[in-house]
């Protein structure tokens, strides 16, 4: 039972309400506690929160409850999925026979019993009505804790009793499986994702790919060793399905598998997960495999499913798949309209039998009579789920199950396996078959995958002698050993503090202190994680971090071809770009770094990857202003055309008027070649006389 | 000597992307291949390489495509 502590949603219900305004929250608590005396505005959530977690109190609002918001709260407490769209919350209501619409979700929302999912940056809610009544409101999603929906799970939902009183077990066959098939699969399916991520459009569908990737792996298109029927791209399923129990995460667009999940502690409330999950699977039809719907529909898969699950827990008896279709076939929305032509005409018929044998029975959520013909009914773990029946007794452990051969492969007997061990061999080996003994395969790949999640060797050896019939042989340590070790041969820091002392026995005295734990160089060290030290330790100089912009730390002299480091604020990217541009001044005095830069090196420097773009972008980093002028020179001096050399005349006037006028007047035009400044003029010598006897006309005397 | 309590003057470089090899000759087999030598800014030590900010998936991609398998120390990358 969830506790206030332990309830996964109450984080989620506690950021909601701060989103609702203060009149609303008000009309909220009026309807949850029935206060006696008003309550303090800041004690309002905390009040709605405990009391949700107050059973008595749930109980007492529940009877309040018209029966459609009831029974919605019913579904998710026997669904054991807290989060549902409020669409297909409509759609179950509908199958029940209730057209209420919005009504009984309004009415939870006003008794805060049901919450929206909304996201952080929403402007504060007035009203509910501004949730109602947007677009695309069937997709909204709403939630209640796991704690109010639980005491609404013995509220009847009003299904029929479809049982055959005529179907007879005598010489028929019972079957139940292990409900192992499909755990097994979707660990599979992670490794798959593993191996190279996968990416899913805006409308989540895969991309070709990544869709072959799963209809053409062999793992998932092979039988399973217990089966009924099979289904189509059970690939597609599993892959669905493990990111709907967050087996993967989003990294930059792509999903990733999650190394980090947390494994059910047993194989019960490990289906218990899956089952809650297929009210989140929107991409695949038992009929059709992989199935994406229109943009603004919902998928009837979800709503289907759980119908057929209430139907059988609502059963006295065996029930046949087409009584269950005649019922859908009546009540449901929008079922029909996923129905194949030659299914339609048996009322899906055959789609209800791919469910229940080829979805369900594996789940464990059924046991089916196999005689004339196939009959279903709920198995214990469906009876505890859907029908209040006691929790199942645990499947007897063995705990030794594994052999590991000497060729690497590890053969595991179904019978031994459990969602821990499950989880740990997913990490470190790699399935290869599923059947009632599966094959996995001790590779490189995947003992590296194994020990970056955060496996160790000797917990990978300890989990493989623990569970085995019998020692891993030597020659599989050896191997696990080899692998192992080509990991420690290159070590990469992400993102890790270097911390540089001032000398070396500074250095050497942090170690010893445990201040920093490896040597990198003569005067620099490093945590073992790569994280920050213990600054209580520390008397910082500088702090620079390598992921924002570079800092200035140089000065250029007059000449502009020597620079000066500001050695506080130096980092090492410095260091490594300073060396491609400049050569070291030998004789200074210690503490001061000066360089100069080197045309030969600056050349070498273009060649290779920079740019005159590039150095100028350096330089305006580093020291404030572009590649100085005397730099440029260097660089551009080979690309310059041919320079030419010659003698002329330099003729200075007083004034910039005078030079404009002669610039001007045709006659003294023709003798200057071009001006040169604002009061100077260049011409031949030759031309010399001719410009003079001009000028002495106007009057300008010349020198 | 200083006493063992003292604060000892530290500069802090954070963020900072390093490969640290089992040897110099490793490192030197790194820095032979074009377009991880491209993503190394410097070399610390014999077996240290610094890398330039952003370029800690360039680095990674090459190590596999080189067949190696490198421990990695931080946030989490692609192929983990």
């Amino acid at each position: 039972m969830a506790t206030e502590d332990t309830d996964p949603d109450m984080t989620r219900a506690e950021t909601t309400l701060a989103m609702y305004a203060g009149p609303l929250l008000r009309r909220i608590a009026a309807m949850l506690l029935k206060p006696r005396s008003p309550i303090p505005e800041e004690e309002l959530i905390e009040r709605c929160l405990s009391t949700l977690m107050n059973p008595p109190v749930v109980d007492r609002r529940l009877r309040d409850l018209p029966d459609a918001a009831r029974k919605i709260l019913a579904i998710m407490g026997l669904s054991r999925q807290s989060s549902w769209k409020l669409g297909h919350l409509l759609t179950i209501l509908a199958t029940m026979g209730h057209a209420e619409g919005l009504a009984p979700i309004h009415t939870l929302l006003e008794y805060g019993l049901l919450l929206p999912v909304l996201p952080t940056n929403t402007p504060t809610i007035a009203s509910f009505e501004e949730i109602l009544t947007r677009s695309g409101v069937l997709e909204q999603e709403l939630f209640s804790l796991s704690a109010v929906a639980a005491r609404a799970r013995e509220e009847s939902l009003g299904f029929p009793d479809l049982s055959d009183p005529r179907v007879s077990e005598l010489g028929a066959t019972l079957r139940i499986a292990d409900g192992l098939e499909w755990p097994l699969r979707i660990a599979a399916v992670s490794q798959i994702v593993a191996e190279s991520p996968f990416r899913l459009t805006m409308a989540r569908a895969l991309f070709k790919r990544d869709l072959t990737r799963l209809q053409t792996n062999e793992l998932q298109a092979s039988a399973p060793a217990d089966h009924l029927l099979l289904v189509p791209d059970p690939g597609t399923l599993c892959f669905y399905w493990a990111e709907a129990i967050s087996m993967f995460r989003w990294e930059n667009g792509e999903l990733h598998s999650r190394n980090s999940v947390v494994p059910a502690a047993n194989a019960f409330d490990d289906l218990v997960q899956l089952t809650a999950a297929l009210s989140r699977l929107e991409s695949w039809d038992p009929e059709r495999g992989y199935l994406l719907v229109e943009e603004g529909n919902l998928s009837p898969f979800p709503t289907a499913s759980f119908a057929v699950f209430f139907l059988l827990g609502s059963a006295s008896g065996w029930v046949t798949a087409q009584s269950i279709a005649d019922y859908l076939w009546e009540h449901h929305p929008s079922w029909q309209g996923v129905l194949k032509k030659e299914s339609a005409q048996q009322h899906g018929k055959t789609w209800i039998e791919a469910f229940l044998f080829g979805v369900a029975y594996p789940l464990r959520l059924i046991e089916v009579l196999d005689g004339e013909t196939r009959v279903a009914r709920l198995s214990d773990l469906g009876k505890h789920l859907f029908a209040g029946g006691p929790a199942p007794q645990p499947i007897p452990a063995f705990p030794q199950t594994l052999m590991v051969q000497p060729n690497a492969e590890i053969l595991a007997y179904r019978q031994g396996l459990t969602p821990p061990l499950i989880a740990k061999l997913t990490r470190c080996a790699r399935w290869k078959a599923i059947g009632p003994a599966c094959t996995l395969e001790l590779t490189p790949e995947q003992t590296y995958i194994g020990l970056e999640s955060g496996l160790t060797l000797s917990g990978i050896i300890q989990t493989l002698n623990q569970h085995g019939t019998r020692p891993v042989p030597l020659a599989v340590v050896d191997l696990l050993q080899r692998w192992a070790n080509k990991r420690e041969r290159i070590t990469v820091y992400s993102s890790a503090t270097l911390v540089e002392f001032q000398s070396t026995a500074d250095l050497d005295q942090a170690i010893a202190r445990g201040i920093v734990a490896l040597r990198i160089t003569d005067r620099m060290g490093i945590c073992s994680d790569g994280g920050d030290p213990d600054f209580k330790n520390l008397r910082l100089l500088g702090n620079r971090d390598y992921e924002a912009r570079p800092t200035k730390c140089l000065s250029i002299d007059d000449d502009g071809i020597t620079l000066t480091v500001d050695t506080a604020g130096a980092d090492l990217l410095l260091e490594a770009d300073i060396g491609q541009l400049a050569e070291s001044i030998t004789d200074d005095p210690p503490g001061l770094r000066r360089y100069t830069l080197q045309p030969v090196l600056l050349k070498k420097a273009i060649a290779s990857n920079w740019t005159l773009e590039d150095l100028d972008a350096w330089f305006i980093a580093r020291a404030g202003t572009p590649l100085p002028a005397a730099a440029k020179l260097f660089v551009l001096a080979a690309q310059a055309p041919r320079v030419e050399a010659r003698s002329r005349m330099i003729l200075s006037v007083p004034s910039t008027e005078i030079a404009d006028g002669l610039m001007q007047w045709p006659s003294t035009l023709e003798f200057i070649e071009e001006r040169i400044g604002p009061r100077a003029v260049a011409l031949s010598e030759e031309n010399w006389p001719a410009l003079r006897d001009l000028l002495l006309q106007l009057g300008i005397i010349c020198d | 000597m200083t006493p063992p309590t003292t604060r000892l003057a530290a500069k802090l470089h954070r963020r900072v992307c390093l490969v640290l090899t089992e040897d110099a000759h490793l490192a030197e087999e790194l820095l032979a291949r074009k377009k991880l030598s491209s993503a190394v800014a410097g070399r610390l030590c014999d077996n240290v390489l610094l890398i330039r900010p952003g370029l800690v998936d360039v680095v990674l991609d090459e190590l596999r495509k080189a067949s190696h398998t490198p421990q990695i120390i931080g946030k989490a990358t692609s192929g983990s």
